[in-house]
């Protein structure tokens, strides 16, 4: 606790003091663009500081002896911990209550949406209130389950003791309260309106310094990204397991490492967009700005070379999750599992070649409509071949309905749904009238949350007695996994038809004749939202109270399971030797891994 | 085992047969009035058409999976060790492509050709956006920012710019959109068909499709389609208030 107290006071002094100093240089207030500029650089350098990395790391750099944080017990949660299953922990709860928030923030929208006219909050706290549950879900999706289960689990998974550089990992993850904290201050500061694409001039000319603060947070929150992808990928790629051959790689560990590809080498674009937002907003250039000469399109364009590719860095790992789940608890080899990596692989090859079907109606020139619609299109044929492995999967095998497995199974619904719809938008003549309409929002909540989300879920209870020791209440837990998906539907499945009949996203009011529709939405949004209280309280419950669990409760083959509940510091006494496929389920005499100390082991 | 597979065609097949009844029967596009919304409709439809068999085969597939091989009780043994044959793989492979080739061709390409149409027109419309309102100025000088009136059976072309952020001009029964951007013109043609008032469908109004902040849910402007005679009556007849009001003046 004393490394998250020297943290907050360094944070606050180096905001303080930085903003202070630039003010008397630039000779204007404190709040100006400037000052907060600096104030936010040198607020990150203090509180990276006094959380660890100068004791536990930069000490090194001028010959003096390290010194890390050896904390035992809960504290060690609160410190620069370089042990991943610590990190891995550390994103899941920061994550988990990160999502619940934005539900929440969810639920204001609903609220405002129930009915038509200006309810309950005023148009700018709408504004603001949606772009805040945006980028919140946004950063979920994106680190929810690559962070969490990414950083617990690859290392287990493929038989190593760590992740590649544990002290960049540990930086990933104390980057992100930064980010929370800028994020949740900055519509306090005005000018947060701009939803999280952050569209220029709107979030160029509107006054305030919110949106300097997203500038920075988003940066910041992309650094954390690049560095967790890096750390991945290097892990993958070099500490293997004697024996763990790239073909036998559990499929989540694929999916993290194609997801971290994705990571590594387009998340700079988003943030060179928002650089350039922000000299157009501090240093007074007009790289958007038409009156100097700039373009809008620019942005979009730079923009959706990220964004549309984290789609995949949102659902890969969610993919991962599904096909895994559903391996185990239908007791069969992963079907097809060599096209399934090819499919990855090759999503991630596409995925940054597809960004303009955002913009087909945003003036872009016209010989662009086909090429992009045809690439876009092209998608679609990989990611057929994971619903054709999660069938295949499930096809005559022993399933197993545990709550993991019907998440999973709603993850193949809900996916489907966004999949399918998401042929209307990549379809020219379809997207110029449903573009910018509820059915995007519809769309877009079922890919996310339908991809991304439920194997979140899913992933939660599949490893939970891994990580906690304990076992979560299945009947609550079954309870919940029906609820949410029946709940999911009824709230998104009538935003298809309210987008059909005319009612344009990022609204706060919207025509007469869709309010009977708008309030059973938001009644649905309410019942949705009440099923993650059962969600929490289960996980709260059972963590603190759940009987115990047993090493492995699904029998399962891969690695992880392998060891004691929760894993021992080091994950394995002895060296694992992997010496077939991991889901060799109905083979006979089959094996994935030796562990401990077998004679075959060499260490 | 062969059953389980002429079980799950006779589902599919009467799922499919729902489904397509459904989606051709239901139309969930409201009434539009335009060529272009036709266009629309029809891609709209006939994505459906062609969506509605894959989606089935997955719903099906997933829950006679759930039904029949499901259990509450954890199993005590494996299921048979099937790898996924690469003949199956490669079926998969050539129909998904198959499916995704044919999209792109209808409704894709011809959709494309279609909703364009030809880059002619016999009225030019400028609009103007700007926060939060809408200014629309006819080639015979008339300026309106109260409404939108275009004469029924006419090809317009509307060019459209913005004065500070971006906007998109949409009106939800003509079927396409284009943004309004700061600096640039963009064109958007349609084609009318059919006369309508705002005050009758809600979804007859210029309304702002892109988040352009405070009043952006508001900055909407009903739009009336009118008989060539009655549109020719209002042009005179602003025309002709224009005109005592400058001799006044």
């Amino acid at each position: 606790m004393r490394a998250l107290i020297r943290a907050v006071s360094g944070g606050a002094g180096g905001y303080v003091i930085a903003a202070f100093v630039t003010s008397l240089i630039t000779g204007g207030s404190v709040s100006d663009g400037v000052p907060v500029t600096f104030g936010y650089i040198f607020a990150l350098l203090g509180w990276l500081h006094g959380i660890g990395v100068w004791n536990a790391w930069a000490r090194e750099w001028f010959g003096l002896p390290p010194k890390p944080d050896n904390a035992k017990g809960w504290t060690r949660y609160f410190t620069f911990s370089t042990d991943h299953k610590v990190i891995g922990s550390q994103y899941l709860v920061t994550f988990l209550v990160v999502f619940l928030v934005g539900g929440l923030m969810a639920m204001v929208i609903r609220l405002e949406l129930a009915g038509t006219g200006e309810g309950f909050i005023d148009a700018d706290t709408y504004n603001k209130v949606m772009s805040m549950h945006g980028i919140l879900m946004v950063a979920v999706a994106v680190a929810a389950v690559l962070g969490s289960f990414g950083n617990y689990l690859v290392p287990l998974m493929i038989g190593a003791d760590d992740m590649a550089f544990p002290r960049i990992n540990a930086l990933s993850f104390w980057l992100i309260p930064p980010v929370a904290i800028s994020l949740l201050s900055a519509p306090l500061l005005g000018s947060f309106e701009a939803g999280w694409t952050a569209y220029p001039p709107l979030s160029v000319v509107a006054a305030g310094d919110g949106q300097l603060l997203f500038n920075m947070g988003v940066i910041t929150f992309g650094l954390s990204s690049i560095l967790g992808g890096l750390n991945i990928i290097t892990t993958v790629a070099t500490m293997r397991a004697p024996g763990m051959t790239w073909g036998r790689l559990p499929i989540f560990v694929w999916a993290t490492f194609s997801a971290s590809l994705l990571s590594l080498v387009i998340t700079q674009f988003f943030a060179a967009s928002l650089v350039l937002i922000h000299l157009d907003r501090v240093a007074g250039t007009t790289f958007f700005g038409a009156a100097g000469g700039g373009d809008a399109l620019l942005y979009e364009h730079m923009f959706w070379f990220y964004s549309h590719p984290a789609v995949y860095i949102m659902v890969l790992p969610g993919f991962g999750v599904a096909l895994e789940v559903i391996t185990h608890f239908s007791r069969k080899p992963l079907f097809a599992y060599k096209a399934v990596v090819g499919a990855f692989l090759t999503i991630v090859g596409l995925s940054s070649l597809v960004w303009a079907h955002h913009m087909f109606t945003s003036g872009m020139a016209a010989y662009l409509h086909a090429p992009f619609m045809v690439l876009t299109e092209a998608i679609s044929v990989p990611t057929g071949v994971i619903f054709l492995s999660a069938v295949g999967t499930m096809w005559r095998g022993k399933l197993w309905m545990q709550t993991p497995m019907l998440l999973a199974g709603g993850w193949v619904f809900n996916f489907l749904i966004g999949g399918i719809t998401g042929l209307f938008l990549a379809d020219v003549a379809t997207d110029v009238q449903l573009h910018d309409s509820y059915f995007v929002v519809a769309h877009f909540h079922y890919t996310i949350i339908g991809g991304s989300i439920f194997g979140l879920l899913a992933a939660v209870f599949f490893w939970f007695p891994k990580i906690t020791g304990r076992m979560y209440n299945e009947t609550m837990g079954k309870i919940f996994a029906v609820w949410v998906s029946v709940a999911l539907a009824l709230v998104f499945i009538p935003m298809f038809w309210v987008g059909v009949n005319g009612m344009n996203r990022r609204v706060n009011d919207y025509q007469q004749d869709l309010e009977t529709a708008n309030n059973f939405i938001s009644w649905m949004a309410l019942l949705l939202g009440l099923s993650f209280v059962l969600f929490a309280v289960n996980l709260v419950w059972s963590a603190l109270r759940g009987p115990k669990a047993p090493d492995n409760p699904w029998g399962a083959s891969t690695l992880e399971w392998q060891v004691s509940s929760p894993p021992p510091e080091h994950n394995f006494p002895l060296l694992p030797e992997v010496v077939g496929h991991p889901y060799d389920y109905g083979v006979p005499d089959a094996q994935h891994a030796v562990v401990g100390g077998s004679a075959k082991s060499e260490d | 085992m062969n059953r389980d597979w002429l079980k799950v065609g006779i589902i599919w097949a009467v799922l499919t047969a729902l489904g397509e009844v459904a989606v051709v029967t239901w139309r969930m596009f409201p009434e539009g009035y335009t060529r272009e919304y036709e266009v629309v409709d029809e891609a709209y439809i006939l994505l459906m058409v062609l969506a509605v068999p894959v989606f089935m085969f997955m719903i099906t597939m997933l829950t006679y999976s759930v039904i029949k091989f499901g259990s509450r009780e954890q199993p005590t043994e494996d299921g048979p060790p099937m790898h996924g044959s690469n003949r199956v793989i490669v079926a998969w492979l050539v129909i998904t492509s198959a499916l995704t080739v044919g999209i792109l061709i209808n409704p894709g390409f011809v959709g494309l050709s279609d909703i364009r149409g030809e880059e002619s027109s016999d009225m030019v419309i400028e609009v103007e956006g700007q926060r939060w309102s809408w200014k629309v100025t006819y080639d015979n000088g008339i300026v309106t920012t109260d409404e939108l009136i275009v004469p029924v059976h006419t090809r317009i072309r509307f060019d459209i710019t913005a004065t500070d952020v971006l906007h998109s001009f949409w009106v939800p029964a003509f079927g396409t959109k284009i943004d309004a951007v700061p600096g640039r013109t963009t064109e958007l043609y349609i084609t009318t068909e059919r006369t309508g008032t705002g005050e009758e469908d809600l979804n007859l109004r210029v309304q702002c499709a892109e988040l352009c902040g405070l009043g952006h849910a508001r900055m909407a402007m009903p739009v009336s389609v009118v008989g060539e005679a009655e549109f020719d009556a209002w042009v005179d007849e602003w025309l002709a208030a224009e005109s005592a009001a400058a001799e006044e003046g």
